[in-house]
């Protein structure tokens, strides 16, 4: 390179050179994609499903079949495919939380226990056999958890529940409960890593043993991060497809939550209702594809505020040790 | 406990039990343990319906035990009990070795069955083309403006590729008609072998000298002719041949190579995969003479290679058309995820200064990873199909659905590792005069390399599994074999779900599926444990 070549670098404006701005302008498409998709699931999810309802369903010109907002939100029957047609949310919802009680009693025990261990007791070198099993605890596609459900968690447990039907909430929230403890753990783990060193040796320095720090000081310590993981984990359970598809069945039965017989039967949460309104051809735009968007934009709402929620509660305890 | 007698000796301390903490101490490694635990169970389970191990003579199981396993357990001890380094060569190279086959393999089926090798090369050529253009350009950077180098590069681009219908063919059109072109394999053998050779060449002229660089890259270009060549007389077609010869044995012939002139205390490792390749050759010698019979096994050459779907008859099942499906998507989700997770994480991180409209990006990235899946199938479904007009199902719509899908975590693990690369390496840039583009091209992006490949791999090995939005974008249930961009496609996870849907029959739940299940779950450990390997090397070089 010439000397008259590097003056003529020097001077020119480099910072608003073509190639620069094209560049810059490039990567700042590529960061709005992401505000793109969060607009267009919303709207998307929107706007189909008030074309579902009958309140709304004439903004848009909808003719034909609709289902009233009260119907959709109280009613206790759901029944997209067959005439007369009924879109009772409850059912799903009632199911839905089933799958989450249960893998939350799963998880949550579970999750914690590993957070404490990896963070408090584990050698770095059990660490790193460890970590890497649980990413793959985590990255075995739901669909073969829903696999094992079906075909060998399913016998297994006939042999404790000899009532047990072939498709049943007990099974699904094991595998679901399976699949999210490493992700409980993970973030509990962080938050729990994050608590600072001084509170652990001011709790040796007055005498305690290690379980009493673990129990008494980190534990405390990093409450908020450990809830923001349950909210995260639970939410997950909650947008949890293939698995309880596969394993949950596909009768959409309102069953009771709280009674422990319900979690033998089979019933079907949101997302399976989703999966299995799909069978037929419906993307013609009928009143089964807009349940199917009504049904989304619940989903999406309630796992949208549980995210909230979690990353509000998490930010409370980064604000507390920084 | 001598702990007990020293408390007691100053009781105005009380007393100290150590009971709860060790009990809490091991529950707290069993709860650790229970998940991994019962999916190591469960593989086992799933292996067992797919091998169907008992169904063999006990022969079989004693031949290959005594002449195979046993060996190389036993050199392994050995090995470990003498705590050399070897064992880690041992393991570099089954690991090499069958990861390399792997991804040989489904890149060979994709030139079997998708890509003519002339198509390919036309491509190739037709992507040489502008590339070689804009370095030229660059030779003479400041005699020709900015703009003008962007345009000629964007045009000649446009036209090589795409040509102008009509008017002007496109480089691949064009070689296409050319009348004399070499044999399908040695085209594959050229382009897959001399960019591999290369880097084997450069790997040893690093170390040796430029004339052992060359002569290296040379010995690893004719090997992988000569394997291609030979590919019939072992019972493989020479274009397979030319693609497993360039994708898995140039690298792990150069992984024995290395460790034979360069790790002399590492060579005795060696020894354990020469025994296992060897004791199975002997045992399916030994096996076939006296007419042991094998396992009846449900994962069969005929199954990953078979295009049937099953229906009414689990024997002729193949997963071989939902295998291609992946291997598409994935190539589509790869080619667009990455330049654009990439893009928005430098944006983010480099560009973004503290704004009001990063913070919103931010947040909403991490509401984004958090959407579940088949709400992402939704605005597939809504956006790409019923909005955009598009074919539902197809190799476009899923992958571009998929993308949409992980990109979220590719930008969050991309944004890691742009930000582990130190601050003082782009002041130390930007006080050189370099400009932002300079900057991150020269020195972050180089630096952040292997953290966002990592994290590009781990968000794929998670669209691979992913099956439900497949099933809302209306992804078929029976599907043939995808060849082109608009075609209907399956895919693993999603033969998966049909099989044990659609057929609803107990003779598919412990037979052809578990076949299926292992060949999904070998897919994504073989992707996983790259990504995993890639950041602990990456991790242990950043802090040493």
């Amino acid at each position: 390179m010439s000397t008259e070549a590097i003056t003529d670098d020097l001077t020119t404006r480099t910072e608003n050179s073509p190639r620069e701005l094209l560049v810059r302008a490039f990567f700042f498409a590529c960061a709005v994609l992401s505000i793109v998709t969060t607009i267009a699931i919303a709207l998307l999810l929107v706007t189909e499903a008030s074309k579902f309802f009958t309140s709304t369903a004439h903004l848009f010109g909808v003719e034909g079949e609709t289902a009233t907002i009260g119907e959709f939100l109280t009613g206790t029957k759901w029944r997209p495919n067959f005439s007369p047609h009924r879109f009772g949310v409850l059912p799903l919802v009632a199911a839905t939380l089933m799958v989450v009680i249960g893998s939350a009693a799963i998880a949550i025990p579970l999750g914690t226990a590993t957070a404490i261990y990896l963070s408090e007791y584990a050698t770095p070198r059990a660490r790193s056999f460890l970590k890497p099993a649980l990413e793959i605890l985590a990255g075995v596609p739901t669909v073969i958890y829903g696999f094992f459900a079906l075909v060998y968690i399913t016998p297994a447990l006939s042999v404790i529940f000899p009532n047990i039907s072939f498709f049943n909430m007990l099974s699904a929230s094991i595998v679901v409960g399976i699949m999210i403890t490493p992700m409980v753990a993970s973030v509990s783990e962080d938050a729990m890593s994050a608590v600072p060193d001084e509170l652990r040796q001011a709790g040796y320095g007055m005498g305690a043993t290690k379980y009493d720090v673990s129990v008494g000081v980190v534990l405390p310590a990093a409450t908020s991060g450990i809830v923001s993981s349950y909210i995260l984990g639970l939410s997950r359970a909650i947008g949890e497809t293939m698995a309880v598809t596969l394993a949950a069945g596909a009768s959409a039965k309102l069953l009771l939550p709280v009674n422990p017989a319900a979690y033998l039967e089979g019933a079907m949460p949101m997302t399976a209702a989703m999966i299995n309104l799909l069978t037929g051809d419906i993307t013609g735009g009928g009143l089964a594809y807009r349940s199917l968007f009504a049904v989304g934009l619940a989903l999406f709402v309630i796992t949208l505020i549980m995210n909230i929620i979690s990353d509000v509660v998490a930010q409370h305890y980064r604000e507390e040790y920084e | 406990m001598s702990a007990d007698t020293e408390t007691r000796s100053v009781p105005e301390f009380g007393q100290v039990s150590r009971t709860a903490g060790v009990v809490f101490r091991y529950l707290l490694l069993a709860a650790t343990l229970v998940g991994i635990v019962a999916l190591g169970v469960l593989l086992v389970y799933v292996a067992m319906d797919a091998f169907q191990p008992f169904t063999a003579d006990v022969e079989w199981h004693l031949t290959y035990l005594g002449v195979a396993v046993l060996p190389t357990l036993v050199a392994g001890a050995y090995l470990y009990w003498r705590d050399g380094p070897g064992l880690g060569v041992a393991f570099e190279f089954f690991g090499l070795g069958s990861v390399s086959l792997l991804f040989a393999g489904g890149i060979a089926a994709l030139f079997i069955d998708l890509v003519p090798s002339l198509v390919w090369l036309g491509y190739l050529i037709a992507l040489v083309i502008p590339i070689l253009l804009s370095v030229a350009l660059t030779r003479i950077d400041h005699v020709v403006p900015f703009w003008v180098r962007f345009l000629a590069v964007g045009v000649v681009g446009v036209l090589s590729l795409i040509g102008v219908p009509g008017y002007y063919h496109s480089v691949p059109e064009m070689v296409v008609q050319i009348p004399i072109v070499p044999m399908d394999w040695v085209i594959l053998a050229v382009t897959l072998g001399g960019p591999m050779a290369a880097v084997v060449g450069s790997l040893f002229a690093g170390r040796r000298g430029r004339s052992a660089g060359l002569r290296a890259g040379a010995v690893a270009l004719v090997g992988v002719l000569a394997v291609a060549f030979a590919g019939p007389f072992l019972g493989i077609d020479r274009v397979p041949a030319a693609v497993i010869g360039a994708i898995a044995l140039v690298p792990t012939g150069g992984h024995v190579a290395w460790t034979l002139l360069e790790r002399p205390r590492e060579r005795a490792g060696l020894l354990v995969p020469v025994l296992l390749v060897a004791g199975i050759a002997a045992g399916t010698v030994v096996v076939s003479a006296a007419g042991f019979a094998g396992p009846d096994t449900w994962l069969t050459w005929e199954f990953v290679t078979g295009l049937g779907s099953g229906i009414g008859d689990p024997q002729a099942a193949g997963i071989y058309p939902a295998i291609v499906g992946t291997m598409m998507l994935m190539i589509v989700v790869a080619l667009i995820s990455f330049p654009v997770g990439v893009g928005a994480a430098i944006y983010l991180e480099e560009y973004a200064g503290e704004s009001r409209l990063k913070r919103i990006i931010d947040v909403n990235i991490s509401n984004l990873a958090g959407v579940p899946s088949v709400v992402y199938g939704l605005l597939g479904l809504g956006a790409f199909v019923r909005y955009g007009g598009l074919t539902p199902g197809t190799v476009i719509v899923g992958g571009a659905t998929l993308t949409l899908l992980i990109l979220p975590i590719v930008i969050i693990s991309a944004r890691e590792a742009i930000r582990s690369v130190p601050d003082t390496q782009r002041q130390a840039s930007y006080g050189m005069g370099a400009t932002r583009w300079q900057t991150v091209r020269k020195v972050v992006l180089p630096r952040a390399f292997p953290g966002i490949l990592t994290g590009t791999i781990l968000a794929l090995s998670r669209a691979i599994g992913e099956t439900a939005p497949l099933i809302v974008i209306g992804a078929p249930q029976i599907f043939d074999l995808p060849t082109t961009l608009s075609d209907r496609v399956g895919a693993m996870p999603l033969q998966l779900y049909v099989w044990a849907t659609t057929f609803a029959d107990p003779a598919f739940y412990t037979t052809v599926l578990a076949a299926g299940v292992v060949v999904l779950l070998v897919v994504m450990l073989a992707m996983n444990s790259v990504a995993i390997v890639l950041r602990n090397r990456y991790q242990t070089r950043g802090e040493s």
